[in-house]
């Protein structure tokens, strides 16, 4: 039997081997979220591997999709787990950062080789998580000052630690490169 | 065997991956409800935690959620577990309703609406504590298309491996002098040891055990069809053939959306129990 490895087995989009990495970039998020926890209580610390992670999937597979896929793939694999207070929720948690990362992939296929470009873009994802429970907020009928006061202290503490976790992503995706391990046409406008 | 000394307690809980939510197996009403019957009677009561206001109402409510959390034999600790991330949301809430209303204006505002976002998530608490692992992937299978849920699986499934891969890169670059211990993290100009000594061997491996199982699940022609074929022992079927027996090496067939199966018969162990093959 011949193995077709460049066969599409996602979306028409993500070979099996790409879906898989993508995969393991979600499974890091989970488990940097859980086994490494360092019980600081500082709000929004665990945005710095998230994006981390989030911007190395986009790095590794630059193509329309793949930080959806992880953040997909994390947060369904959060409710499994059990890490997923919200319920429900957990979907928009993940999934709005990656939506933001899926832009700026867009955008500027290859701002994962710039550190200030991925500083803001983890910057900006991190801020939309403290958008998530603004929803309930609302529905519960808090008033829309304190609601806003509090996205934006949660929004200003979850972007910092995001825009720093960031920082490394550009070092990671430049090695794996000259190591032959990613593509280096990766940044050739392969945005889908 | 001697006790821990307080210092390697107080290290073990800088590391501890002690978080709420997770799955406690006892025997109570609730464990024995079906997921989907939790997921409807928990939205019920997170609709109507979004909706009360008068104070009467909100004490019964509490009262019911009380009930319904106890009822699941889980106890106040595994509650605090669950909901002190809203505690420490509701520190800064009611302040914030003091601030703006003034304190006798703003305290019983921001205590409704505090008590309210921690009754919204405690149905959802409650799911997860009472449902195993298992019973979520079974429903997971019916709603999300199978090639994605291959994958759901596959990360949960490998958790474990790159928690051990983890730890032993952690183990072997410490004995080369990388700062990787979680109080040496604490100062960020060790955080490039992090990175360098820790995060990046570990995407080597994961590119690596990317592409094995790529291959490996390749090779058995998984992602072929549209429909996913499998062997599922719970449900085998009788056999349609004449000539296979009990004792003889039977094969039956199952049907499935993407053709027929081939699956073992049930055979039966010389101490009368059951053998799959």
């Amino acid at each position: 039997m011949s193995l077709d490895a460049q066969r599409t087995y996602l979306w028409h989009r993500f070979t099996l081997r790409e879906a898989v990495l993508l995969c393991f970039c979600a499974t890091f998020i989970v488990l940097t979220r859980a086994g490494l926890r360092l019980h600081l209580h500082l709000p929004g610390h665990v945005m710095f591997f998230t994006m981390f992670f989030l911007l190395l999937a986009r790095g590794c597979v630059p193509k329309l999709g793949s930080a959806t896929l992880v953040g997909l793939i994390t947060s369904l694999a959060s409710v499994l787990l059990g890490m997923g207070v919200g319920g429900p929720m957990v979907l928009i948690k993940f999934l709005l950062p990656a939506l933001v990362v899926e832009v700026a992939g867009f955008i500027s296929p290859c701002f994962v080789t710039s550190m200030l470009a991925c500083a803001a873009v983890g910057l900006l994802a991190s801020t939309t998580r403290a958008a998530v429970s603004t929803g309930v907020e609302y529905l519960i009928g808090m008033e829309e000052e304190i609601i806003l006061r509090k996205a934006l202290i949660a929004g200003m503490l979850n972007g910092v630690w995001g825009a720093l976790g960031c920082l490394a992503v550009p070092s990671i995706i430049r090695r794996l490169r000259l190591n032959g391990l990613i593509d280096q046409e990766a940044d050739r406008g392969v945005a889908g | 065997m001697q006790k821990t000394p307080a210092k390697y307690a107080a290290r073990r809980s800088l590391r501890s991956n002690d978080y709420g939510c997770q799955f406690v197996a006892r025997d109570s009403v609730v464990h024995r409800m079906g997921a989907g019957w939790k997921l409807v009677f928990g939205v019920a009561l997170s609709a109507l935690a979004a909706g009360v206001r008068t104070p009467v109402t909100l004490l019964a409510l509490v009262l019911v959620m009380l009930g319904y959390y106890l009822a699941a034999r889980l106890t106040l600790f595994d509650l605090w577990r669950d909901v002190r991330l809203f505690i420490f949301q509701a520190i800064v809430v009611i302040p914030l309703y003091c601030l703006v209303h003034g304190a006798a204006d703003g305290l019983w505002p921001g205590v409704r609406i505090s008590t309210q976002i921690i009754l919204f998530y405690i149905p959802g608490a409650i799911f997860l504590r009472t449902t195993r692992s298992a019973e979520v992937m079974k429903g997971l299978r019916r709603v999300i298309p199978y090639r994605l849920s291959f994958l759901v699986f596959v990360s949960v499934r490998f958790v474990p491996f790159f928690f051990r891969e983890m730890s032993e890169i952690s183990a072997a670059q410490r004995l080369r002098g990388a700062r990787l211990l979680p109080r040496q993290q604490l100062d960020p100009r060790n955080w490039p040891d992090l990175f360098n000594c820790l995060i990046l061997p570990l995407m080597v491996r994961a590119l690596k055990t990317a592409d094995e199982v790529a291959s490996s699940a390749e090779a058995r022609a998984f992602g072929r069809s549209r429909e996913r074929t499998f062997f599922d022992a719970a449900t085998l079927a009788p056999s349609e053939s004449p000539a296979s027996s009990r004792e003889g090496q039977g094969w039956g067939w199952r049907k499935t959306r993407a053709g027929v199966d081939a699956v073992p018969k049930r055979q039966h162990t010389a101490t009368g129990k059951p053998a799959i093959h």
